[in-house]
């Protein structure tokens, strides 16, 4: 494997700081974790994203020397919920147990959580399409909870061919409309509390 | 396979489409060699991708020929060839989708595609009967992954679990090309995704016809719910596809190719969604024009 910070980065050690910053943030945002939600995947990306995120930081502090480092990412919160057992049984990658009791709920006793959960695990079977339809039932059920519909609006997204894929209402000349602004915005937000150095 | 896998010719480089050209034709002439002439009429892009994929996760060393056509020795091209081994594989994919999927037309088309189907499949059959020897892994999975199909369209569930048969096998194959526990991640949630979208593009390019000739075809439930509006439908369809893509796109940006990086990328970001627009909706307006003015590649103002 290639050692060389500037390699991973993929640009040449003649770089501007600038340069090197704006190939950072091209990068982490392919591999950001958010968009490895739910994925087998996930771990492979946070590698990546960990040999980005420390090659960015070897040439800061080779450039500018001594930079501290540290990231968090977003971890399942569990916080008294009536499913809590099943969440643990998600969180430990046992998705058939967890289906199986999610479906020996009787039908009159599902809740938005469970048609998240429902959602998470046929998420990661690969079956979005019934993936995307919990979602949707879980946010109708229950508007206020953030974690569902932050999902709900990832999936949309996709959905609108955000992320790959042909998207019917792109303009002809000007692709760049309000929400991509916010979207951009978002991006380099999450980049930047990524690395923890922030934009100074 | 259905030949979906394409990449958007317009934004190929020159050097890059040349490229691609060479390793169809190899994949030609190797396939003509491995599983005799006859195999080299089941050849689609979807084999060639796979033959790149192949060529590009094994690291496998390829060099670049000219020479006459095989089909036609009045004209010249270049031809791809490695050690042989990726070409094999595709080919012997090739032929045995081809086969299975000529029993498929046997089993419910009417009496004279039956008939032309029966007499290609007795002529493919010795080619089969090869490469089923040589990948017995494929053959077996090929064959479990018609029956899932049958079921799953017999039990008229919902889109996933129709996709579902196809998608496992491409993951299954993709799987098979190489050793290393992390690629080989990689590669099954790449493969699965991929399978699907080629399931679900195909059934979408398909509904019209299975409407009116009133076959099954995943999205019918949809069509039907929409009040038959097929516009809307298809944006359905494009809804469905988009989400899809997106899981192809992060698993590919994970996967270490080696070569024809530049033709993968064409692939992925662009070839995938231009054959949307093309399948679920150019193909729509293209028949109020006359054909002459029509150009797919060339028609979207960028």
């Amino acid at each position: 494997m290639n050692n060389d910070p500037y390699k991973i980065l993929d640009v040449s050690p003649d770089a501007t700081d600038e340069e090197v910053k704006q190939a950072y943030r091209k990068l982490a945002k392919k591999y950001h974790p958010d968009n490895y939600v739910n994925s087998p995947l996930a771990e492979t990306a946070s590698e990546k994203m960990k040999e980005i995120n420390d090659a960015y930081d070897r040439i800061l502090s080779e450039r500018k020397k001594a930079k501290s480092q540290g990231q968090n990412y977003q971890t399942y919160h569990t916080n008294q919920s009536r499913f809590a057992d099943i969440r643990a049984l998600i969180n430990a990658g046992r998705f058939t147990e967890a289906e199986q009791a999610l479906n020996s709920i009787i039908s009159t006793e599902r809740d938005a959580e469970w048609y998240y959960l429902m959602g998470i695990i046929v998420y990661r079977k690969g079956w979005l399409e019934d993936a995307y339809n919990y979602f949707s039932t879980a946010c109708k059920m229950d508007p206020t909870n953030a974690e569902y519909n932050s999902i709900y609006q990832k999936v949309k997204a996709q959905r609108s061919g955000q992320f790959g894929g042909y998207n019917q209402n792109e303009g002809v000349s000007m692709p760049c409309t309000c929400c991509d602004m916010c979207a951009t915005l978002l991006c380099m937000d999450t980049c930047m509390n990524c690395c923890c150095n922030g934009c100074r | 396979m259905f030949g979906y896998l394409q990449p958007k010719k317009s934004e190929l480089k020159l050097k890059e489409y040349e490229l691609y050209r060479s390793v169809y034709c190899g994949l030609c002439r190797h396939s003509g060699k491995d599983y005799g002439i006859i195999s080299r009429l089941t050849l689609s892009y979807d084999c060639t991708l796979l033959a790149m994929l192949s060529l590009s996760v094994k690291g496998e060393k390829s060099c670049v020929t000219k020479g006459h056509c095989v089909c036609n020795p009045l004209k010249k091209c270049l031809f791809c060839s490695g050690n042989g081994d990726s070409f094999k594989f595709a080919g012997a994919v090739s032929v045995i989708m081809t086969y299975y999927k000529l029993q498929d037309t046997i089993e419910d088309s009417g009496f004279f595609k039956r008939i032309i189907a029966r007499f290609l499949k007795a002529i493919f059959s010795h080619s089969h009967k090869k490469a089923a020897n040589d990948y017995p892994f494929i053959e077996q999975n090929v064959k479990v992954m018609m029956e899932n199909q049958r079921v799953a369209e017999n039990s008229d569930s919902g889109v996933d679990k129709a996709a579902d048969s196809t998608a496992v096998l491409i993951s299954n194959i993709c799987c098979m090309l190489t050793d290393d526990e992390k690629q080989k991640k990689i590669l099954r949630e790449f493969g699965y995704y991929v399978g699907r979208w080629i399931y679900l593009i195909d059934a979408a390019d398909d509904l019209p016809k299975d409407i009116k000739k009133n076959s099954f075809n995943p999205f019918k439930k949809h069509y039907i719910s929409d009040n038959s509006d097929i516009s809307l439908t298809m944006s359905y369809c494009n809804n469905v596809l988009n989400m899809t893509v997106a899981q192809v796109v992060a698993a590919y940006n994970l996967l270490e190719i080696k070569d024809y990086k530049e033709i993968f990328d064409n692939i992925v970001y662009k070839g995938l969604s231009s054959q949307q627009e093309y399948c679920l909706f150019e193909k729509y307006k293209e028949k109020d024009k006359s054909k002459k003015d029509y150009y797919p590649a060339l028609s979207r103002k960028e």
